[in-house]
């Protein structure tokens, strides 16, 4: 019931608030991200950066996150392109798994190492000026 | 007569004194001693094998030689109170076939940042080593030396990236504390 006491400008004030955290909340999702590089004799041989859509709600806490400017996308793929030397400077702060292996016959050494982040679940906010992604850390972390 | 039999017999005792003495100051070398084993093979072929025992340096008293010990550097440990700072430098190269200065860069500074990464898990960690040599009549055929190290590392810093004449060169830095590994 409309009042002169101003209940009318307070409902819409509601309104607004509750579409603003709808809408935050709808443009968050959450992204499965797996790394992995090889280098072989201090050359890089390989290197994949696979990126997919969670089909099932993450477990964990956020705990790291970085930011970066959006220019009013979705799209976490063309984002994660576009700042890629970024990102991956990000996920090697997470903890990445280290293996090498080195073998030496008859003085002839040929070094393999290997890179690694296991598939991390990350989860993202869209926003209208930048983008925010944000660590979901397991619990045995 | 008697006189000269006294004289020459005196002569001969301090002759004898003084080589004596002479003998005394002088180095005595030991020669070294010849051991010999007889090693028997099953099918009766008898070898003799002999070896000489090291020869030990010796001053003018016949001691050792002095050997100048080795000052050793304390190796910095992890304690509870103080952290440890791990420094480390690694190495890449771009791979031959690249487009662009800027691509060989990119690629080359990833090559030494997993080597920077692997060089700190060896440091923490530790290498496993194995080796192997295949000997086939008295001569080495095939040497291998295997090492490999695995581990997790979280929290490594760049300091430092330079990049010249193709070598890329990464310089991190890795902080540990008593917490990380306390349980």
């Amino acid at each position: 019931m409309r009042s002169r006491d101003g209940n009318h400008s307070f409902t819409r004030r509601l309104c607004s608030l509750i579409f603003l955290f709808s809408s935050l909340a709808l443009n968050a999702g959450e992204y499965l991200v797996s790394y992995k590089y090889i280098v072989k004799n201090a050359t890089l041989y390989n290197e994949s950066l696979d990126i997919s859509k969670s089909m099932t709600k993450c477990e964990g806490v956020p705990s790291q996150n970085i930011i970066f400017p959006s220019t009013h996308e979705n799209n976490f793929q063309e984002l994660i392109t576009r700042h890629k030397e970024e990102f991956i400077e990000y996920i090697h702060k997470l903890g990445i798994d280290v293996q090498s292996r080195d073998i030496t016959t008859n003085n002839q050494i040929n070094t393999t190492t290997t890179l690694t982040l296991k598939t991390t679940c990350f989860k993202v906010d869209f926003n209208d000026t930048f983008v925010k992604i944000s660590h979901l850390k397991q619990p045995q972390d | 007569m008697k006189y000269s039999l006294v004289l020459i017999s005196l002569l001969c005792i301090t002759a004898f004194g003084a080589e004596e003495k002479k003998a005394a100051s002088e180095v005595t070398y030991i020669p070294p001693v010849k051991k010999a084993e007889t090693i028997t093979i099953p099918n009766n072929t008898t070898i003799n094998v002999s070896y000489e025992k090291p020869k030990k340096a010796l001053n003018g008293a016949g001691c050792p030689a002095k050997v100048h010990s080795m000052v050793k550097e304390k190796p910095e440990v992890l304690t509870a109170d103080k952290p440890l700072l791990i420094s480390v430098v690694g190495q890449g190269v771009a791979p031959v076939n690249t487009n662009s200065p800027a691509q060989a860069y990119a690629l080359a500074k990833r090559a030494a940042t997993a080597d920077a990464y692997r060089l700190i898990a060896e440091k923490i960690k530790g290498v496993n080593v194995d080796g192997q040599d295949l000997i086939k009549n008295m001569m080495v055929k095939r040497s291998t030396v295997r090492t490999s190290v695995q581990a997790m590392v979280r929290n490594a810093n760049i300091v430092e990236t330079t990049f010249k004449d193709g070598l890329c060169e990464v310089e991190m830095e890795i902080t540990l504390s008593h917490a990380d590994f306390a349980h």
